[in-house]
């Protein structure tokens, strides 16, 4: 299902939300979220439901993003509307302590303490996390640096890491426990190709018995991962679906074409020198004698969706 | 190996039972043969284990010296790591308050009237501490650390704690060596305002950042100094005499009660 402006939106199950007998299988339920920083409002009255699987989070800078993972990881308070993370209610703080307990959230810049060492800082974490006694924890942190491939560098300081090392540190300590949700704030910042082909292994791999949101600039990521895609655009869901229902919306508006189309249509010029030109609906494209029409990519059918609200050039 | 333990030596040795040569020479011998190990009746879930704690015994972080003085008088494991690991954060906080106050002592030993500033900057010591300990600016992991379950008001006492510590026991080492102070009562004069600001700290820490909240009450801890100050026939230190100590060990009680209802009804 997809719509504009504030929509209720289904479920990454399915468009329904619940069962039959009127129960819900959401491991989040959001209604009417708002969120201001003073007079401005960074979410504008957000509806959601998620169940398991992986949900796509896109949206420009500033779309509310960013803060929308911050009221689901507890991190910030909601302005006005009701949100349910795991059943329960953040607001209410020995429900949120429960919610943070079964919840892993890797924030858009992770910082870290430099003069830890990588299962230093993790073990801490862990502590944190409360899991459990020593042993236990040891354990899940060893495991959690296997699974970001950390391991070789565990006795190593922070300060002393790669920033795309730092990152997959910071999915380490987001992985720790085996959280039923999690919440991936641009992961894929800093990795190289082949460990964002292993984090799309990983996150897949969590998928299957866990909600993962993640919000990102990696239309590839979204494409190769998502069920469902989310769009922000000035703290409204301007589109929820799967990613072929937002391609779907693209068809017969992406074209080929040997000249600049006319300002106000979102286009690039390709290596062999022509454009590729997004024409959103409404807009005429003038370049009728030279112009071939493709299939639209996910990232064609994002710029359409978001260009039609001021377009680029 | 031309030899091989005898059945009954082997189950002497797994029993326990063998003398204390024999089983030295037993394990000597189980040692370098694989054929005689392989006879030995093992408990496969209890050898795993034993190799497991084995590797975690030598595949751990470090523990420190603090971490290891906190577990053996008792503190739980957890506790004590995350009691050992503020300090470490807070190198620069530490280090800080070592330098002003032997300042402030080197002061009071060399100027006159100089263990007037003394007086007026060691209560403020543990509060600076207190308020760099925990929130969004002052902890450069706060992103990780404040969406889990002991994030809060456990984290928070926590952290005061681990900070409040090492900064009363610098105070009070640094109070005795003043000039004229002969009795630890008389180096204590700082104890209950430095006490009732941390409180009065963490109690505003419901309505804003704890480090905001540590830079309001150090103000009216410096305004209030001041004002004392122009005003005639009044003296500072009158912050310091029977009856203030009373105020502030009332001031201290009410709001240590006002934070404990905060969190048992949070």
């Amino acid at each position: 299902m997809s719509g504009e402006g504030g929509v209720t939106t289904g479920t990454a199950n399915g468009p329904a939300g619940g069962t039959a007998d009127g129960t819900t299988t959401d491991r989040v339920s959001v209604r009417g979220l708002v969120r201001s920083y003073g007079t401005r409002r960074a979410l504008d009255g957000i509806d959601l439901n998620l169940g398991p699987g992986v949900t796509g989070l896109l949206g420009r800078n500033g779309a509310g993003k960013t803060t929308l993972m911050r009221c689901l990881a507890t991190d910030l308070e909601a302005t006005g509307g009701r949100i349910r993370v795991l059943g329960r209610d953040p607001e209410r703080a020995s429900e949120r302590t429960e919610i943070r307990r079964r919840l892993g959230y890797l924030p858009q810049f992770p910082s870290f303490y430099p003069h830890f060492t990588v299962f230093g800082l993790l073990d801490y974490v862990a502590v944190l996390k409360e899991l459990g006694g020593r042993r236990k924890r040891h354990d899940e942190v060893r495991r959690a640096m296997r699974r970001v491939d950390l391991y070789d560098r565990r006795h190593s300081r922070v300060r002393r890491l790669s920033g795309g090392m730092r990152q997959r540190l910071g999915l380490a300590a987001a992985l720790l426990g085996d959280p039923e949700l999690l919440l991936l704030d641009e992961p894929t910042i800093g990795l190289d190709p082949e460990q964002r082909i292993r984090f799309r292994d990983l996150v897949s791999e969590l998928a299957v018995r866990s909600t993962v949101v993640l919000s990102t600039h990696q239309i590839e990521d979204v494409s190769a991962l998502c069920r469902r895609v989310l769009c922000l655009d000035q703290g409204r869901v301007i589109f929820d679906g799967t990613p072929d229902e937002l391609i779907a919306r693209a068809r017969g508006r992406v074209w080929e074409q040997g000249s600049r189309p006319p300002e106000g249509v979102t286009s690039w010029r390709l290596a062999d020198g022509r454009y590729r030109v997004l024409v959103p609906e409404g807009a005429e494209n003038p370049d009728s004698d030279s112009r071939v029409p493709v299939e639209p990519s996910l990232e064609d059918a994002y710029l359409l969706l978001t260009g039609a609200r001021g377009s680029t050039r | 190996m031309s030899w091989h333990l005898t059945h009954d030596q082997l189950h002497q040795y797994a029993a326990h039972t063998a003398d204390d040569v024999t089983a030295m020479s037993a394990e000597a011998h189980l040692t370098h043969c694989a054929h005689c190990r392989g006879l030995l009746p093992t408990d496969r879930a209890w050898l795993d284990r034993s190799w497991a704690d084995l590797r975690d015994i030598v595949d751990q972080p470090r523990r420190g010296p603090i971490e290891r003085l906190l577990t053996s008088v008792g503190l739980h494991e957890s506790t004590a790591k995350l009691l050992a690991a503020t300090p470490q954060l807070y190198r620069a906080w530490l280090t800080a308050t070592v330098l002003v106050l032997a300042m402030a002592l080197t002061v009071a030993h060399e100027l006159p009237r100089g263990s007037l500033l003394f007086a007026f900057t060691v209560p403020v010591v543990p509060l600076i501490g207190v308020a760099l300990a925990y929130g969004r600016g002052v902890d450069p992991a706060h992103s990780l650390t404040s969406v889990t379950p002991l994030a809060g008001y456990r984290l928070l006492f926590l952290r005061t704690a681990a900070v409040l510590l090492p900064a009363l026991a610098l105070c009070t080492v640094a109070a005795l060596l003043m000039p004229s102070v002969s009795t630890l009562w008389e180096a204590a004069f700082w104890l209950l305002p430095a006490l009732a600001m941390v409180a009065g700290c963490l109690a505003l820490s419901q309505w804003m950042p704890l480090s905001l909240a540590g830079g309001v009450v150090g103000a009216a801890w410096l305004l209030t100094l001041f004002l004392l100050g122009i005003a005639e026939g009044l003296d500072p230190l009158l912050l310091f005499d029977p009856t203030a100590q009373m105020g502030w060990a009332v001031a201290l009680t009410l709001l240590a009660g006002a934070i404990l209802i905060r969190v048992r009804t949070a």
